[in-house]
């Protein structure tokens, strides 16, 4: 709930629109309860009228028509003006999240390629964005014709108000917060579950040759069934609960609506109150459970709400690993780097890299071999200061990255990443995130260098076709090369490429290989690889062996 | 394609999945059955509460009743108030007990085709979307079974109910509703016809901005890397706000739709309120005997009821096309997974007892997924009880030899252990006589202790210990700060390559197989290390046929003999070859 107050501001910028929004909802109910009232005033007086002639016929059946059409005005309304706020807010809401999350580290990088952590902030940013419509307007709403209805009371049958006001406050507060309460315990177990069964799903996907192997599917299967058994069972249990809320809201809403018949029923009798209020009152009493039919859908909503807020604060609050030096001198001229005894783990106390110490000169290209999690990828984080290393220093052209401009630094050093993406669009929009501002001639010199100029030219459209969603009509080895073209496009001095030609065939592997010396002259190169060298592509290699460096070749 | 086209396919596409769903939901047949019913049966308790609160007011306006005749009619509102809260209830649990049975359904359904699907491990993208298909894709039917299918039953015959109760008050009456309900569903279609194709363009371009969102989110380091990051975010609350005020010229005809369910309910209450009250002025006279305030009020109350379900069905309607779209996604990722007559194993870890199995392949053919040919008819032998070295550059298919052998993914030819044909063992008895430890075993969720006895649940606390100690693991286990018991995989402690190797290996220790496939057993390890493991397996091995892919010369060099992998062939080389005998490749 907390979490969700710190969202206020972005919500508060469109404070106009959501008053709007609130202001036709309320008409809305309102106009629906003071027809029904009405129409009971009217039908009563009607009865009890001894003759036509005395009756006022005009003015109740023009409010009745009014009241009808100003429903059916304010219903369309309150629909536009409530999703025309919700999409305002999702546009602020998108921009906050990726500005958030913009400041994270190496982590948040990883977890960020499993689709499933996109998949979640998706639908945390659409839960957020939709707390108005579904949660917070139709309980406001709620509270709102409750308290008009009490005070309605107030005036007219001041007997009833006291037991009508206390109706609609265990309806619209007692039993959300009861809710609630009760849901808390239940609401975490349905959260863990899901998470343990994403957790179980993962492990069968990518283990299953372990579990073939071992002749354990049998064992898996079992296991994930019985968490989606509990799932199952918390997540009626969390039903029956909302199912008793929604049960207590309705015998609330009708004992307040059955006290108030009593009490207007005593009233007729002494005389204090006529006939046709009686049914008036009555009857719009009946309409205001319009408004407490909803309140156990809209407290589920919030919560969800809630949950979501609760999850990208904690992306905004997350200590940025590391810190932008105050007022940093401009990075001196050079394109050599350094290690000088760094080391760096995920889990302090089990370091990858151990107090690697290593030094590349201008122009030089080296390669780094060494085995899966050697901390080949860590190295070139630690470059590009996507972390600080624990002890040791990392430093281009002699300045300790922690006393450079980040600026400075990016525009000195370009990283192929292991994973890098395509984006959706066009190439020319993926070689633009290089350099936004290149012309067609240096984009079509960069896509000659990665060999891909051809490809590209043959595609309908040339750089501005759509290249398909994650670069889909690429081939592995063409997507790869659309990649490197984007970070040669970099003016950076220092090219670190973290294994360029993973996922390509051993043809096209020693093609992309041969072609990258002429394609990175005058830069120095950290080549990051599994793959066999051909000759001449490294002027010298290193392999990384228990996050220590050894010189391997000349 | 054109757009019509698009939209038509896209249309048929929904309405397969609609079937899905409804196939689907067939599964939890009896809990729908009363999730359903019950809100009917207070449906037709709301007809009795309007007739008894009707007859209360009348009697005490226009009859007099007295305060004791009026109290056994409160009772019974008080009864029915009740009853009625209490079948909601009854409805609600049902609901969730009939969306959680399908939900579970499909997931244990799900899960099933996951393990028995290609044995090569989908890339890491691909698994996130997959395990979010079983988790939040399924979860996103809750809707459709809960709430959208009640809702449309109701939907269906409430305001008929309604309408055949307020025949007994008034006929005129009883045609409103009658005429009036069924007419709103078809306004709102007609309405709705004009919105959909709008509405349809403006859904997938609302997918394609959710889409660049989730795109630019993925490769959020690379655009900070690029310096990028700023600018991405501007575009994309340009974008955003661009679709708003396209989406809201499209909504103003979508919402026309609520407006006409709202012009329809107000002219039932509306209308019946003036027609009765005219009646009762005596200024509309349509029927023989006149009217009673009650009758005329239970009409009064039924008026707005008629048309509350058809209100809940529209709210509900959004539940049906998520439920529909997730089901699309679901068969999308899952569609792809390659099913086959796999069948779930057990296998009983005694294995009977028929000495080390040789281990023989001829005119083997395999190939990458993507159709490389990796191995072209090649054959092969190693006779029981020899240890045999597989080497060659990366890439060249020593794994995917390793997995063809122990029939994790299918090739081509023939392979024979212990002298049957792979094809032909039994399952159980292949996994029990078979021990394999891959290149990059998975480390699953749970324990140290947990992943290693995937070799044999059964294992004792000091088995376990043993084999840990057998696979060099002991040593750092036991600095870490909850020994055995330290929470590793998806979600706990991240061990190194090397570690995770080591721990993959004393799951082999605590089985007795007949013939052992290992890949790359000490790609992670130190010499010292890597000498440890290496005695240790040479020990275990003692009567077991042995198969090692290595890069390691030291691991090469204690084995018996060594077959070269090198672009499609299979050659055997190295001074040391007595049992092993590896023949060439057939084509040369």
């Amino acid at each position: 709930m907390i979490a969700l107050l710190s969202f206020r501001r972005l919500f508060a910028a469109h404070a106009g629109r959501f008053v709007a929004a609130l202001a036709l909802s309320l008409a809305t109910l309102a106009a629906g309860v003071a027809l029904l009232g009405l129409s009971g005033w009217f039908l009563t007086a009607a009865f009890l009228a001894s003759a036509a002639a005395s009756f006022n016929l005009f003015g109740p059946s023009a409010a009745v028509r009014g009241l009808s059409m100003l429903r059916i005005a304010s219903r369309y309304g309150e629909k536009l003006a409530g999703h025309d706020a919700t999409l305002k807010v999702l546009a602020e809401i998108r921009g906050w999240t990726f500005r958030a999350l913009g400041r994270g580290g190496l982590d948040l990088g990883r977890s960020l390629r499993r689709g499933d952590a996109v998949a979640r902030l998706t639908a945390d940013v659409d839960a957020l964005d939709s707390v108005f419509i579904v949660a917070a307007g139709p309980l406001a709403t709620g509270a709102l014709i409750g308290l008009g209805l009490t005070a309605l009371l107030g005036v007219l049958l001041p007997a009833a108000a006291p037991v009508y006001g206390l109706a609609m406050a265990s309806a619209l507060i007692g039993a959300p917060l009861l809710l609630v309460a009760a849901t808390r315990r239940l609401g975490a177990d349905a959260v863990r579950l899901s998470a343990e069964l994403r957790m179980a799903t993962l492990d069968a996907l990518e283990g299953r040759a372990d579990l073939v192997a071992f002749g354990a599917t049998e064992a898996a299967r079992r296991r994930s069934a019985a968490i989606a058994e509990r799932l199952a069972r918390v997540r009626r249990g969390l039903a029956a609960r909302a199912g008793l809320a929604s049960a207590a809201v309705a015998v609330c809403a009708g004992a307040g609506a059955l006290g108030l018949l009593v009490a207007s029923l005593e009233a007729h009798a002494a005389g204090a109150l006529s006939g046709p209020l009686v049914v008036g009152l009555v009857l719009a009493a009946l309409g205001g459970f319009e408004a407490t039919a909803v309140v156990v859908r809209a407290i589920g909503k919030f919560g969800a709400a809630a949950a979501a807020a609760e999850r990208l604060k904690t992306i905004n609050d997350a200590v940025c690993p590391v810190a932008e030096a105050l007022r940093p001198p401009p990075l001196p001229r050079g394109g050599g780097f350094a290690f000088d005894r760094v080391t760096y783990g995920y889990d302090t106390g089990r370091p990858v890299l151990r107090a690697l110490s290593f030094s590349v000169a201008a122009g030089e290209r080296v390669a780094i071999v060494g085995p899966s999690g050697a901390g080949k990828s860590t190295l070139a984080a630690l470059l590009l200061r996507l972390a600080d290393p624990q002890a040791g220093r990392v430093s281009v052209a002699g300045r300790d990255l922690r006393e450079a401009a980040s600026s400075d630094l990016l525009r000195r050093v370009a990283l192929l990443e292991q994973h890098a993406p395509i984006f959706g669009g066009s190439a020319r929009e993926n070689l633009a995130i290089g350099d936004p501002f290149a012309d067609d001639a240096a984009l079509w010199a960069a896509l000659r260098k990665a060999r891909l100029d051809d490809v590209i030219a043959a595609l309908h459209g040339g750089l501005d076709a759509p290249l398909g969603e994650a670069g889909g009509t690429l081939s592995a080895g063409q997507a790869r090369r659309l990649c490197l073209a984007r970070t040669l496009l970099s003016p950076a001095e220092i090219l670190v490429l973290d294994e360029p030609t993973s996922g390509l065939d051993r043809a096209t592997e020693r093609a992309f290989l041969e072609d990258l010396g002429p394609a990175t002259e005058g830069r120095t190169v950290l080549l990051i690889t599994h793959a066999a060298l051909p000759e001449g592509v490294a002027d010298r290699t290193l392999r990384l062996v228990d996050g220590v460096a050894i010189e391997a070749t000349p | 394609m054109t757009n019509d086209a698009r939209t038509t396919s896209a249309r048929t596409a929904a309405r397969a999945a609609a079937r899905r769903l409804s196939a689907l939901s067939r599964g939890a047949a009896a809990p729908l059955a009363l999730a359903a019913g019950a809100p009917l049966v207070g449906g037709l308790l709301l007809i009795a509460q309007a007739a008894l609160m009707a007859r209360a007011l009348d009697g005490a306006i226009s009859g007099g009743t007295t305060r004791a005749d009026l109290a056994p009619v409160l009772l019974a509102i008080a009864g029915l108030i009740v009853a009625r809260a209490g079948l909601g209830f009854v409805g609600d649990c049902a609901a969730a007990a009939a969306a959680e049975t399908v939900k579970r359904r499909l997931r244990n359904d799900l899960f099933r085709r996951l393990l028995a699907g290609d044995a090569v491990a989908a890339a890491d993208r691909r698994s996130g979307a997959l395990a979010s298909a079983l988790v939040d894709q399924v979860e996103a039917l809750d809707g459709f079974v809960a709430r959208f299918l009640p809702a449309a039953v109701q939907a269906a015959l409430l305001p008929l109910a309604f309408a055949a109760a307020a025949f007994a008050y008034d006929v005129t009456v009883g045609l409103l509703f009658l005429l009036t309900a069924p007419l709103i569903p078809a306004f709102m279609a007609l309405v709705g016809w004009g919105a959909q194709a709008a509405g349809d363009a403006q859904a997938a371009a609302l997918a394609r901005l959710s889409g660049r969102f989730a795109d630019r989110l993925r490769g959020l380091t690379t655009l900070r890397l690029f310096g990028r990051l700023e600018a991405e975010a501007a575009a994309l609350e340009a974008a955003t706000d661009e679709l708003r005020v396209r989406t809201l010229r499209v909504l103003r005809i979508a919402f026309l739709s609520s407006a006409v369910l709202e012009f329809f309910a107000a002219l039932g209450v509306a209308g019946v309120a003036l027609y009765v009250g005219l009646s009762y002025l005596g200024l509309v006279d349509l029927r023989a005997a006149p009217l009673t305030l009650g009758a005329g009020l239970a009409c009064l109350l039924l008026a707005p009821e008629v048309y509350q379900p058809l209100r809940l069905l529209a709210a509900h309607h959004h539940d049906r096309a998520a439920a529909i779209a997730a089901v699309q996604e679901i068969e999308r990722q899952f569609g792809a997974l390659a099913t086959s007559d796999f069948t779930l194993a057990a296998p009983a870890l005694v294995r009977c007892d028929d000495g080390p199995w040789a281990i023989e392949a001829s005119a083997l053919t395999l190939r990458t997924s993507d159709g490389v040919t990796i191995l072209d008819r090649a054959d092969l032998r190693a006779s029981a009880g020899a240890r045999i070295a597989v080497v060659g550059p990366s890439g060249a298919g020593k794994s995917t030899l390793l997995d063809a052998l122990a029939r994790l993914r299918p090739a081509e030819g023939t392979i024979r252990l212990g002298a049957r044909a792979l094809a032909g063992i039994p399952e159980a008895r292949l996994r029990a006589g078979l021990g394999y430890v891959g290149q990059r075993s998975r480390l699953f969720h749970g324990t140290i202790a947990d992943n290693i006895r995937l070799g044999d649940a059964s294992a004792s606390d000091d088995a376990v210990r043993r084999a840990a100690d057998r696979a060099a693991a002991l040593p750092f286990v036991e600095r870490l700060p909850d020994g055995f018991e330290t929470l590793v995989g998806e979600g706990g402690l991240g061990l190194s390559g090397g570690e995770a190797q080591r721990i993959a290996l004393a799951r082999l220790y605590l089985r007795d197989p007949a013939a052992i496939l290992l890949d790359e057993p000490t790609a992670h390890l130190d010499a010292a290390t890597e000498r440890l493991v290496l005695d240790r397996l040479l020990t275990f091995a003692r009567g077991r046929t042995m198969l090692v892919a290595t890069h390691s010369a030291t691991v090469a060099d204690a084995m018996d003999g060594v077959l070269r992998f090198e672009a499609g062939r299979l050659a055997p080389c190295g001074p040391r070859q007595p049992r092993a005998s590896l023949v060439k490749d057939a084509a040369a």
